[in-house]
């Protein structure tokens, strides 16, 4: 433990770091200038060049990338250009509602797939469940944009119940909400499902079934028991992956969140704020999945963090 | 295992009774479980046809232009004259508009899919048959790849280098490889410690042979159960990227983008959004049951005994 911890953290840091650079050296090979996106398109040249050395953009890459290193170790990335405040100031200001949406949605995630794929395993193969199963493979295949434009026109537009854009009131969070959980829904519910079976299916529960354990002991703590680790580790690794995965339902719903804040950096070129958002949701997926990690032992003693540090 | 031989022996050994009827045999677990996979495989087949077939044959089938304009027939609702699907706000046919820029959507996937493929086959089977350094550096750079804003990492290669069909297949198969990669490397860490791989090397065969010409083959068609579910994920990735804008342009809108376009008529031409979302749903539905009912496998392996 007291080697594993550094250890991880050291990698998660490295990860993060090797991350921003790549994309600072992207965003720079790429075609596309930002003083000219800044400038409007009647700028002179002497006005470009004036913009670039006001960026900082016309010092070579190598110093611009050492500058930037020293600007990681004191959390400043700069002045976003299009919304002339500090980047990280910009950012953090959007991340509480991305974070939101995110909770809210791993919340209802899990409290419709656990119970729901109990029950798929519970049934496993027969007529409903069968049908059941093939509606979990719907939610896996629609896009969450068009589930997102149908939940919205059909509640927010045909039947004015919730709002149709932005985070006034909490009635907004609903749909928004709904539209992340369901391709969340149908892969937790299916995973819960393909454990929970495989536990059935085992030898130690046959056993623990002659010797007269009950079936409601056996579903609820051998099967789904023995189920948790998996199933949390999923649990958590798509809120990791939630927390920049959200873009396209943002950008439906208007949600003021990182995600659509990033489509609108790329569109204005604005280095600094690019930077500070992928720094930001870097550095909170590699923390969750840490802290998933560090949770392992609580949920199972047999695990020892560090022996079996490479899964 | 097989329960189709059971039910089969069954009339002939009914001078023995026996507590097990062929009624108590179709219930059994494995029975249904092979009956549901059956189901699966076959919805999954039809619904991937009914997508498939009419995109591969749109040049052959009697389709307006997909990008003629005709403004005197704007938004009419489907099935209005001559019109199956409707038409879109420049009076342009819906139906052939999907069908060619699912053209797009679908090279583009099968394309991603091949070169997702190859270097995850190859890097998985070398981190996991050299292990050590090699094993270390894959591994790391997988688990780094997992732990990335990925959408967004796409959108900023897309958005940075333009939209054209190769970037956007590149950065899918890059979006892709790392489960093709994490899987073979599984499958080779087991095949690697097989008898037949030491024979192999008392023969004196050299590493990179054994590995091309022995251990890949043997876990190839294992890791190509995973193509189907790659593809399904390839439409969606193409569908979400064309939608935000960073799809292909030419030669005809794809998917995503016939979808954001459609938005803004969605109060009152509401098959501009719903249609070609459908195509998207019934076409990744098909894909992933297939590949589900494939995965199962029971299928297949009945049919393997019987041959």
């Amino acid at each position: 433990m007291l080697t594993y911890l550094p250890k991880r953290l050291g990698q998660g840091l490295l990860t993060v770091f090797l991350t921003v650079s790549v994309v600072f050296l992207l965003i720079r090979l790429a075609p596309g200038d930002p003083a000219a996106a800044f400038a409007g398109p009647l700028a002179t040249s002497e006005e470009l060049a004036a913009v670039r050395e006001q960026f900082g953009l016309d010092a070579p890459i190598f110093q611009q990338y050492l500058i930037f290193i020293g600007q990681l170790f004191t959390g400043n990335l700069g002045t976003s250009y299009s919304f002339q405040a500090p980047a990280m100031t910009v950012v953090m200001e959007r991340l509480p509602y991305t974070l939101t949406l995110a909770t809210s949605s791993i919340l209802l995630a899990a409290l419709v797939a656990i119970p729901l794929g109990m029950w798929m395993a519970r049934r496993a193969d027969t007529g409903g469940e069968v049908g059941v199963n093939v509606l979990t493979v719907a939610g896996q295949s629609m896009p969450d944009f068009w589930t997102g434009i149908m939940l919205l026109t059909a509640f927010s537009v045909v039947l004015p119940i919730f709002p149709a854009s932005g985070f006034t009131t909490w009635g907004g969070l609903v749909l928004p909400t709904i539209t992340v959980a369901i391709l969340q829904v149908a892969l937790i519910s299916r995973m819960v499902r393909r454990e929970m079976v495989n536990n059935f299916n085992s030898p130690y529960l046959t056993i623990a079934r002659s010797r007269g354990v009950s079936e409601r002991l056996l579903t609820w703590r051998y099967a789904l028991g023995n189920a948790g680790i998996p199933v949390f580790t999923a649990l958590g690794t798509r809120f990791a992956a939630m927390l920049n995965g959200v873009v396209v339902v943002e950008v439906v719903f208007g949600w003021p969140g990182v995600g659509s804040l990033i489509v609108r950096a790329l569109e204005t070129r604005d280095y600094p704020l690019i930077q500070a958002t992928v720094l930001i949701t870097a550095l909170l997926a590699v923390a969750v999945q840490l802290l998933i990690d560090l949770a392992y032992p609580l949920l199972d003693p047999r695990v020892r963090l560090g022996k079996a540090a490479s899964v | 295992m097989s329960t189709a031989t059971h039910i089969t022996q069954a009339p002939a050994t009914s001078s023995a009774p026996s507590a097990v009827t062929a009624k108590a045999l179709k219930a059994s677990a494995s029975a249904r479980r092979a009956r549901s996979a059956k189901i699966k495989l076959w919805a999954g087949a039809i619904l991937t046809l009914l997508v498939f077939l009419p995109i591969v044959l749109a040049n052959f089938l009697p389709l307006a232009d997909p990008n003629a304009q005709n403004l005197g027939a704007r938004r009419l609702p489907p099935l209005s004259d001559g019109y199956l699907f409707g038409t879109d706000q420049l009076g342009r046919d819906l139906l052939s508009r999907i069908l060619f820029g699912g053209q797009t959507s679908l090279m583009i996937g099968v394309l991603a899919v091949v070169v997702s493929g190859a270097i995850g086959v190859i890097l998985g089977s070398i981190a996991g048959f050299y292990g050590r350094w090699a094993d270390v550096l894959i591994s790391r750079v997988l688990e780094a790849q997992m732990s990335l804003p990925l959408l967004m990492m796409l959108l900023l290669v897309v958005a940075l280098f333009g939209p054209s069909i190769p970037v956007i297949t590149g950065v899918i198969a890059i979006a892709q490889w790392p489960e093709v990669a994490r899987l073979t490397r599984s499958l080779v860490l087991v095949e690697r410690e097989k008898p037949y791989v030491d024979a192999a090397k008392t023969l004196g065969l050299h590493k990179i042979s054994i590995l091309i010409k022995h251990v890949i083959p043997n876990v190839f068609k294992q890791a190509s159960l995973v193509i189907l579910l790659l593809l399904a994920q390839a439409v969606l990735l193409e569908s979400a990227l064309s939608f935000l804008g960073a799809g292909p342009q030419r030669p005809f809108a794809t998917w995503g983008r016939l979808i954001s376009d459609g938005q803004d008529y969605i109060t009152t031409s509401w098959w501009m959004v719903t249609l070609p979302g459908l195509v998207i749903v019934a076409l990744v539905v098909g894909v992933n049951l297939l590949g589900d009912a494939l995965r199962d496998g029971r299928p297949r392996r009945k049919n393997r005994k019987e041959a």
